[in-house]
């Protein structure tokens, strides 16, 4: 379980997360929708322990993030260093030390290359891998199916499937609706640092409409094509 | 080619407009640090000066010293992301013409010290590698991976030893010609060319998310760290070690001091950079730091400052309990 209760983050005089109040439990895959600057990103790093906020986050594991797998949206990766030797370096930061790499390569990426010559999907599927091997509790997805190929983000969704199935909870954030709606329980949309409402899974559809009529408006219209 | 290319006046232009925004992101970092950019400038010109006379006064060596300093910041200057932003943005005539400056502009300070301490052949190389290593920018990123023994426990000195492995070559090279000729020093120079390659790897912070994923106490993750860097440094010394335990039994003493001075170094910078984290080590931390390279007992003092200063930094992004 994770639960958070008010919670605020400021930059300076700016609130980028309004009173936020969630709750997360095992076996359960929770989706985070909003536009770019709702404020996805700070939360998933204000429950990663990432970001300072004022509110509480709590959770059944402590501390929470020494059981958590952060996918970051772009993650970084060392100039000079293998994709096996950054799973080690990962593994090792949670104290696992004897995973046998090569037989979880389902990706089948070139684990002796380095991995900041990977391509963009190369490079996710990469820090994917090694967030699962750490074997957490919770996960948190951000953006995971960006610039991954299809046959990928089907094993993505699978794989997702199989840790609601192991238990554990997952948030994920995602542009392409179809994956949030083949994978979440709930789906909580945020609008500007606020939460403006949560959906279980039989009113996905519904959502999805809205939101693509508060997206859309007469956006396209004005734009008079020809 | 674009037209611009060809216009001379343009690439003048350019040139500028690039050297002036390296000269204000110059600025930032040094104003970042608490320090007027000038006072910096001008404390940077006096340390330089005061270093090479020191050095040219105590050690023969000095003059490789120097070339290997200057060849090092070359070669930070000459990497390849930087590279292929250059070409990206200039093209290949106009990049070519900042590389030369920019290498120019790093090699004066240092062949002017060389031409001034009469080491005219050595100051002459320099310049000509400074220019070669200009226009003849080397690709980085091939797709050959060079073994190193420390996978086991990354990051520090698996990326770092890949990023200078052809130091440890010279400096074992240094080392059999000290035996051969004698000459016990040139043997302690090339334990130190060690030392000071390994504190290259620890300066520059990284990513908050590669401390905050550790679950260890901030404690254990210093202990971590400073465990691997011994481990892994003594591998790297071992060879000049045993080299210089062998040959010069009688100094086995001066060996074994040296040795754990560069051990404690190592500590030091370790735990100056968690000190300072999530910012980059500050001027006048720098400064204690190069204070300590005069006066090594000074170590004492700054490993427990540093380790306490790094816990409290740590504790933002590690859990403090057991």
């Amino acid at each position: 379980m994770i639960k958070i209760n008010g919670l605020h983050k400021t930059y300076g005089n700016n609130e980028v997360l309004t009173d936020i109040n969630l709750a997360f439990s095992k076996g359960h895959v929770y989706g985070i929708v909003g536009e770019n600057g709702a404020g996805k990103t700070t939360l998933f790093r204000c429950i990663a322990g990432l970001e300072s906020y004022t509110g509480s986050i709590i959770s059944d594991l402590n501390p929470l993030k020494n059981h958590l797998g952060l996918l970051l949206t772009d993650p970084f990766f060392f100039s000079k260093m293998t994709g096996k030797e950054y799973i080690r370096l990962l593994c090792n930061a949670r104290g696992k030390t004897n995973i046998h790499i090569e037989e979880k390569n389902i990706f089948n990426l070139p684990l002796d290359q380095y991995a900041s010559t990977y391509s963009t999907g190369m490079k996710k599927k990469l820090a994917i891998t090694a967030i699962l091997l750490q074997e957490n509790a919770y996960f948190i997805f951000d953006e995971p199916f960006n610039g991954v190929d299809i046959q990928s983000n089907i094993i993505l969704t699978e794989i997702i499937l199989k840790l609601k199935e192991l238990n554990k909870i997952v948030l994920i954030s995602s542009h392409i609706f179809s994956t949030l709606s083949d994978t979440c329980d709930e789906i909580h949309l945020l609008r500007k640092g606020a939460q403006i409402k949560s959906v279980q899974k039989s009113a996905f559809k519904d959502l999805e409409q809205e939101m693509k009529a508060f997206t859309i408006g007469n956006s396209i219209e004005k734009l008079d094509l020809k | 080619m674009l037209p611009d290319f060809r216009n001379g006046s343009v690439a003048i232009h350019k040139m500028k407009h690039y050297f002036h925004l390296q000269f204000l992101i110059t600025n930032r970092k040094i104003k970042e640090t608490g320090i007027n950019p000038i006072l910096a400038y001008l404390l940077g010109l006096v340390a330089f000066l005061l270093i090479t006379a020191y050095l040219f006064q105590k050690t023969e060596f000095a003059k490789y010293i120097v070339v290997l300093t200057c060849l090092g910041l070359l070669s930070k200057l000459s990497e390849s992301n930087r590279t292929d932003f250059l070409i990206t943005t200039f093209g290949d005539r106009v990049k070519n013409k900042i590389r030369i400056l920019e290498n120019g502009m790093v090699s004066i300070p240092f062949v002017t010290v060389m031409i001034y301490q009469n080491a005219l052949l050595e100051a002459a190389l320099l310049w000509v590698i400074a220019i070669v290593f200009a226009v003849f920018s080397y690709k980085t990123n091939v797709n050959f991976t060079l073994p190193t023994p420390f996978s086991k426990r990354p990051f520090e000195f698996l990326v770092g030893f890949r990023k200078t492995f052809y130091l440890f070559p010279m400096a074992y090279l240094l080392t059999v010609i000290a035996v051969q000729v004698g000459n016990f020093n040139l043997g302690i120079f090339s334990m130190l060319l060690i030392f000071g390659t390994v504190l290259s790897y620890y300066p520059k912070p990284e990513q908050a998310y590669y401390v905050w994923v550790h679950a260890h106490t901030p404690k254990k993750f210093l202990l971590y760290k400073i465990v691997t860097a011994t481990q892994y440094t003594s591998i790297l010394v071992a060879p000049v070690l045993v080299g210089l335990l062998v040959f010069y039994p009688n100094e086995f003493h001066i060996v074994l001091l040296f040795f754990l001075i560069g051990l404690l170094f190592v500590w030091t910078i370790i735990l100056a950079k968690y000190s300072a984290y999530p910012n980059e080590i500050s001027l006048p931390e720098g400064m204690l730091l190069a204070f300590s390279v005069y006066f090594p007992p000074m170590l004492l003092v700054m490993i427990p400052f540093f380790y306490k200063k790094s816990i409290y930094k740590l504790k933002m992004l590690l859990d403090d309990q057991d």
